[in-house]
């Protein structure tokens, strides 16, 4: 397994061996529903997995996340951060399920999703969840769900920056630790048709 | 005249904040406008701005003739009206450069001028900073976030002397200052009077005011003004409060 970042494939699982380290980076742009499945299994000691994703959801899209971290040997560490925008009376589900084996001690695991509603018809449904059978752990998770900060918005328009283009700047600023690099263009784009 | 603010009056939720204010502002002419808490000041400040929330249930507010209620707030900003925060916004991701090179280009845009070049924006932008003795890397620190009161205070001065309006709302921006954040902010005011510019500094005790000389105060409770005249009126409240008015 490399060492570079790709864009993941929806569904897959993935077994990381001994010292090795996978990076794994997930884009869902608005246009299509998807369901994202991966499994991944830290199977020898020290192995890594870092993961990353964003969504931007619109319409009547559908997006389903279920991510399954599995540490099974000693020493491992996994980070996930997914920060994700729904839009229209989109409907986001996500599932993602930290495991830690009886003999994974001194492993790190940490997980956060953080979601942005635009309107009220749109949902975002989040469940992080912990199964720790060790003792010696670090792990964390945290979700939100919130919406854009009006206190900002106001700032920025009194500034004479126009409402759309604040929401633009304050939905980038959300995405920007999760946005792959130089894709930023793009993704700019598609925050605009979100607003449209 | 700049602004003229007839009979108005405004509520948040269902809280009748402002009374029946009547204003008017010249160019060139620095109000102060003072009043206990609670008398109505920020809101004034808010309703001007077009800060969502407030409700306006009677009276008119014109800006350069033109009905400043009917404008949102950008608008209000494109037309040359600034609010210098109480407590300033924190922005977090977005950067002091991007923040002001965006409201800097959204202001000539609706003007008709093009973009301006990021050189020649950046090299105002050192000018202004440095004006108001700010170091040279906030330019790319996040705005306000991790600031000290008196660094958020003096990122408001550097914006308003930006973005050069014609009315300027400072509302409480001398409340926890230090003295020399204080002269600061004072000197930043003081040099941008001009016999255009005009400015309504909003507080509740005097502090800016010895540094700030308006032409007119203004005592504002209950939601109404209810005494009008000049300096005299500073040192009156200074030793008597407001409850002789």
């Amino acid at each position: 397994m490399g060492h570079g970042k790709y864009i993941a494939p929806p569904k897959g699982q993935y077994q990381v061996q001994a010292g090795e380290i996978l990076n794994l980076q997930f884009v869902v742009l608005p246009g299509e529903s998807k369901d994202i499945d991966v499994s991944i299994d830290l199977c020898g000691p020290g192995a890594e997995a870092h993961l990353k994703g964003m969504y931007l959801c619109n319409g009547n899209e559908r997006v389903n996340f279920r991510i399954v971290m599995h540490h099974k040997a000693h020493g491992c560490k996994s980070t996930q951060l997914f920060n994700g925008i729904a839009g229209g009376s989109a409907q986001v589900s996500f599932g993602g399920t930290i495991v830690v084996a009886p003999d994974a001690q001194q492993t790190e695991a940490y997980q956060e999703n953080h979601n942005i509603v635009l309107t009220p018809e749109a949902k975002v449904d989040t469940k992080p969840q912990l199964e720790i059978y060790a003792d010696d752990v670090k792990c964390s998770h945290g979700a939100t769900v919130g919406q854009l900060n009006e206190d900002e918005l106001f700032y920025m328009r009194s500034r004479g920056i126009p409402e759309k283009e604040a929401k633009t700047l304050q939905m980038l600023s959300f995405l920007s630790p999760v946005i792959p690099e130089g894709r930023e263009e793009e993704i700019l784009l598609s925050l605009y048709h979100v607003l449209e | 005249m700049l602004l003229e603010i007839k009979n108005l009056h405004a509520r948040v939720e269902d809280k009748e904040i402002l009374n029946g204010i009547d204003l008017t502002i010249g160019p060139g002419e620095v109000h102060a406008i003072m009043g206990p808490n609670g008398a109505g000041k920020s809101t004034l400040a808010a309703v001007l701005t077009g800060k969502p929330g407030y409700e306006v249930t009677e009276g008119t507010v014109l800006f350069q003739g033109k009905d400043l209620l009917a404008m949102a707030p950008e608008e209000r900003a494109w037309a040359g009206l600034f609010l210098s925060f109480q407590y300033p916004i924190e922005i977090p991701g977005v950067t002091i450069t991007a923040f002001m090179k965006a409201a800097v280009n959204a202001k000539r845009k609706a003007s008709g001028l093009p973009e301006m070049k990021t050189g020649d924006f950046l090299k105002l932008m050192k000018e202004k900073m440095a004006f108001v003795q700010m170091k040279p890397e906030f330019a790319k620190r996040e705005v306000n976030v991790g600031f000290s009161g008196g660094e958020k205070k003096r990122n408001e001065i550097f914006q308003m002397a930006l973005l050069d309006p014609a009315l300027s709302i400072l509302d409480e921006t001398d409340s926890g200052l230090d003295v020399d954040a204080l002269k600061i902010v004072a000197d930043g005011v003081n040099t941008l009077r001009s016999p255009e510019k005009s400015a309504i500094i909003v507080t509740h005790y005097h502090k800016l005011l010895e540094y700030v000389q308006p032409d007119f105060v203004h005592v504002l409770k209950a939601g109404c003004i209810v005494k009008t005249g000049g300096e005299e009126l500073i040192e009156a409240i200074e030793s008597k409060g407001f409850d002789q008015f």
